[in-house]
Parts: C-alpha cells; sequence; structure tokens
C-alpha cells in the first residue's frame, strides 16, 4: 500500500500539488486523471522521488519513502514514461537487463529474466533481443519499457501517459494487454493520464484532480460516473456519462427479464459482453428486445428498462 | 619530386623531427583529451562553469601561437615543454565545448528514466551519456588533433626540434630552398590527414544509434 499523507508540492507561491491524502491499496490500478497542469506528473515523481515533496509524508507499506535509499527505493519501483526513454545505444535485451544489473545479478540469471519478460510483453525474444530501439515500432518500444520497468519484478509500477503518444488502435491493444498482464503479475500500478477512457476502463480506482493539485474526487470508476462530487467532476467526465458507465457492466450482472412463453427475440449478446454492447443491440433489434446467451444457453431478456434499471 | 629527392636525403636529420611532433602532439592530446573531458562534464552541469570554460579557453584560442608558445617558455624554458603546454591549451576548447554539447544532447527522457530505474549520478554519466555523448565527442578531439598537428610546428621556434625546423631554417636563410619548405609542410600534411582519417573513422564506428549532433 501506498499512501500519501498531505503530501505538497510548491514552485514558489504556486501549489502543484496541495495536500494530497491517499490510499493506493495493494495489487490495484489507481489512476491519477484531470486536465494538463494540475499535477499528476508531480504526484506520481513524488513517490519515487524524482521529485522530493514540500511538505507530507509517502509511506509504502508503512514505511516513509524519504527515509530509504533513494536509489534502492528506485530499483523497488518500477517506472514507464511516455517517451519510454530507452538507452538507443543498447539492444532491446540490454535495456531490459538495466536493472536486473544495477542489482548485481549474475548473469544467466539475467539471460533467463529478459527473456522471460519479453515473452511477457508479447515480443519473442528470438525476435526481438538484439534490435535496436531504434528498430521498434512505437508500440514496441513502450512495451520494451515496461519489460525493463519490471526488470526485478518490483512490487509497484508507476506509470507516467505510458500510452500518450501511441495512436488509438494501437494504444487500445495496450490496454488490453495491460489488463491481461496485471492479472499475471498483480502489480500496484500507478497509472497517469489524462483521458477519462482511459482511467474509467484501466482503473480499479480514479483520482480526478483539478488544477492547483486538489483531488477532487477518489473512486471507483462506477462511483465517480454514477456520482460525480462536484461540479469540476460532472464537467471533467463530459457528455455521455451514462453511456460510458455501462461499459463498465456486464450483461450478466443486469436485473434481466425472464424469459416467458413468448416467441423469443432474434438478435442475440452474450452474457458476459458490457450493457454498452447490450444497448447497441437493443438499438438494432426490431422489437427493442435481445436475447442474452451464456455459452449459447438462453438466460434472460435485455431491454431498454433493464439498461436504464441497471445504470441507476 | 625534387622534394622528395630532398627529404629522401635528408632523412636522418628528419626522422627526429618527424618523432618528436608526433610526441609533442601525442602528449599534447592525451592531456587534453582527460582535462578537456573533465573540464566538459562539469560544464555540462553548470551553466555558470561552462560560460567561464568557455569563454577563458576561446580566449587561449585566439593568442597567435607565436607569442603563447615565447611566453610559456619564459618560464617552461627552451625546447618541447613549453610547446605541449601550449597545445594543450589550444586543444581544450574544442574537446571542452563538444564534450558538453554532446551530454546536453542526450534526451532527458532517456537520463530521466535511468535515474527513475536507480541509477546513480555517476552511473547515469558512464552508462548513459557518455557513451551517448561518444561521438560528438570524438569530433571534438579529432578537430583538436589536425588543430594541434599544424600549430606544432612554430614550436621550433622555441627551440623544439619537430617539423616546424626545416621550415623555419628555410625561412631564416637566404640559402633556404622551396624543397627544404615542403620537407616541413609535407610530412605535416600527411600527419594531419592520416588523424582526421583514423579519428573520423572511429567516431563513425562508435556512433551507431548514438545521438546525431553536428560537430561544430
Ligand atoms: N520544475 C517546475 N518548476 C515550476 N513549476 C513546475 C515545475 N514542474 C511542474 N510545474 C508546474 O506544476 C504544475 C503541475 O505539473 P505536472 O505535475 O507536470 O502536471 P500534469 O502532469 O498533471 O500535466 C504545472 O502547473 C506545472 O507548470
Ligand atoms: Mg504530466
Amino acid at each position: 500500500m501506498i499512501t500519501f499523507d498531505r503530501v505538497s508540492k510548491r514552485y514558489g507561491d504556486v501549489d502543484a500539488v496541495h495536500e494530497l491524502s491517499l490510499e493506493i491499496p495493494s495489487h490495484e490500478i489507481v489512476i491519477f486523471v484531470g486536465p494538463s497542469g494540475c499535477g499528476k506528473t508531480t504526484s506520481l515523481k513524488m513517490i519515487n522521488r524524482l521529485i522530493e515533496p514540500s511538505s507530507g509524508v509517502i509511506s509504502i507499506d508503512g514505511t516513509d519513502t524519504s527515509t530509504v535509499d533513494v536509489n534502492e527505493l528506485r530499483r523497488s519501483l518500477g517506472y514507464v514514461i511516455q517517451q519510454v526513454g530507452l538507452f538507443p545505444h543498447q539492444t532491446v535485451a540490454e535495456n531490459v537487463a538495466t536493472v536486473p544489473r544495477l542489482a548485481g545479478w549474475d548473469k544467466r540469471r539475467i539471460v533467463a529474466r529478459t527473456e522471460e519478460l519479453l515473452e511477457l510483453v508479447g515480443l519473442p525474444a528470438a525476435q526481438y533481443a538484439t534490435r535496436l530501439p531504434a528498430e521498434l515500432s512505437g508500440g514496441e518500444r513502450q512495451r520494451v519499457g515496461v519489460a525493463r520497468a519490471l526488470g526485478i519484478d518490483p512490487n509497484v509500477l508507476l506509470m507516467d501517459e505510458p500510452f500518450g503518444a501511441i495512436d488509438p488502435i494501437a494504444r487500445e491493444r495496450l490496454q488490453n494487454e495491460l489488463l491481461r498482464l496485471q492479472r499475471v503479475v498483480g502489480k500496484t500500478i500507478v497509472f497517469v493520464t489524462h483521458d477519462i477512457d482511459e482511467a474509467i476502463r484501466l482503473g480499479d480506482r480514479v483520482a480526478l484532480f483539478s488544477t492547483g493539485g486538489v483531488l477532487e474526487q477518489y473512486d471507483t470508476p462506477e462511483e465517480l460516473l454514477a456520482h460525480p462530487a462536484s461540479q469540476f467532476v460532472e464537467d471533467f467526465l463530459g457528455e455521455g456519462r451514462m453511456v460510458r458507465r455501462l461499459s463498465l457492466i456486464t450483461v450478466r450482472d443486469a436485473p434481466l427479464a425472464v424469459i416467458n412463453g413468448s416467441l423469443p427475440p432474434i438478435e442475440k449478446v452474450d452474457a458476459d459482453a458490457t450493457l454498452r454492447d447490450a444497448l447497441d443491440a437493443v438499438l438494432r433489434a426490431e422489437d427493442g428486445r435481445v436475447l442474452v446467451v451464456d455459452s449459447e444457453r438462453p438466460i434472460g431478456i435485455v431491454d431498454a428498462d433493464v439498461i436504464r434499471r441497471a445504470s441507476r | 619530386m625534387s622534394t622528395l629527392r630532398y627529404i629522401l636525403d635528408n632523412w636522418d636529420t628528419l626522422r627526429p623531427q618527424v618523432l618528436t611532433h608526433l610526441e609533442i602532439v601525442a602528449i599534447s592530446i592525451l592531456v587534453a583529451a582527460v582535462a578537456g573531458l573533465a573540464l566538459g562534464i562539469l560544464a555540462a552541469r553548470s551553466e555558470r562553469f561552462a560560460a567561464l570554460i568557455l569563454a577563458v579557453t576561446g580566449i587561449i584560442l585566439t593568442v597567435p601561437s607565436f607569442a603563447l608558445f615565447g611566453l610559456l617558455s619564459i618560464w617552461f624554458g627552451l625546447g618541447n615543454p613549453p610547446v605541449v603546454i601550449g597545445l594543450i591549451l589550444y586543444a581544450l576548447l574544442p574537446i571542452v565545448r563538444n564534450t558538453r554539447a554532446g551530454i546536453l544532447a542526450v534526451d532527458s527522457a532517456v537520463t530521466e528514466a535511468a535515474r527513475g530505474m536507480g541509477m546513480s549520478g555517476q552511473q547515469v554519466l558512464t552508462r548513459v551519456e557518455l557513451p551517448l555523448a561518444l561521438g560528438v565527442i570524438l569530433g571534438g578531439l579529432r578537430q583538436a588533433t589536425v588543430m594541434i598537428v599544424a600549430i606544432a610546428t612554430v614550436g621550433a621556434a622555441v627551440g623544439a626540434n619537430d617539423l616546424g625546423q626545416p621550415i623555419f631554417s628555410a625561412l631564416s636563410r637566404d640559402t633556404g630552398t622551396l624543397e627544404q619548405v615542403l620537407a616541413g609542410i609535407i610530412p605535416v600534411a600527411i600527419i594531419g590527414i592520416f588523424a582526421d582519417v583514423v579519428l573520423a573513422g572511429v567516431q563513425r564506428l562508435l556512433s551507431k544509434g548514438r545521438v546525431a549532433v553536428a560537430a561544430t
């Protein structure tokens, strides 16, 4: 668990981060989101002390981070940035081996670990290990960045707009891969973005900041969308808040209508799809009713009423 | 052809002059490289130091070599020492300037990632910044080398027995011939071109994937 206790960062008279108190539970993805300049990066960099707080305490599993050796601290926290910052003079394998080498691992162990990490991020070592960063696409580079950050299996991963510079289609794939990766590795991930959709998609919890580094709301994506705590939050969430919320609810969990004697609907939707997909099917269906199937077995019916009730 | 004839006929005199010339240049460039690298690193870390050291080394370069060697010979006597010291001073500017420029040209995202992964300042310098700046640093070294190979000839004026000797003795006597002057100039040019080509090759070889900065 990472704890911010009344942490502030001032530049001159201006607060970049203002009295931030926050608990980041272990093994969860917590998103820092907000408009540009609201202090997301500053908050993140105070965790690995690339920026030192002006006041307040940040602790990890109860240990005040200011009391430990700064380089030891950083090696225990994976760090991924938007520009990736791969070492252009080193191969992919050498880049990934950076932290194991700093930690003094022996050669055989480093080679094995490097291969394992490249496989984990979907870049087969046989094909990628000896390439230089210049020979990779943007998406591949960012995967190497993630592999490098996981070098000595840190418990925490700090990610600053890692997919910000990547085109929308590749970004969605990387987001899915991050979620898949997280199911395997179960890290505590602090993830910065200015994109509310990315925040809702990836976050177990979302911390929404406003300018001046003020924490406006810290909640699950569902709660954030259902109950914005302020006008600022509501404005930042923008239009389509209810529709967005539907993408967080699986059809199976909605209060489905029962299938009675009459003719079953022709349109079908999978029980594991989201209510957003279901809404799409409802709009498509002649009679506005869609059959929900759980691996081909019908389990209920979804229509506009069901969706409305589920979204409350 | 007559120059080649002259060089061969006088090889016994010229040989030690070629060797002394090479020795003077080699010692000067080695010392200047070490000192210039250190000063360049400091200049990359501090704007104020950079302004100071670049001004000082720049001013040194404007002092005519004849005057500088003469001045240094007051303290260091005649012969090779004042020449070596003078050449070191001349060689500093390109090395310091390029070392600083090479380090500053390293992408800040790269150094931030390095620090973020827990490299100490020392490790960031030796494992990331210097390897990436190497091509640019070698460019400075190359410029400095070519420059002092030529300037070293003036050292003959304060008694260094280098390739300036045939030139000076030809110019200071009525009996001096063009062959004699060329006997000094041609080996100097060959040494200069050879050093340039070799260092350019090394630079190219080591610059793969590194920061590309015009070595001005
Ligand atoms: N080194 C600095 N000096 C002065 N102000 C800074 C510095 N770094 C950041 N700031 C200011 O702090 C605020 C928060 O910056 P940052 O955390 O980078 O924002 P975000 O990542 O949310 O876009 C901004 O207003 C920025 O201008
Ligand atoms: Mg930022």
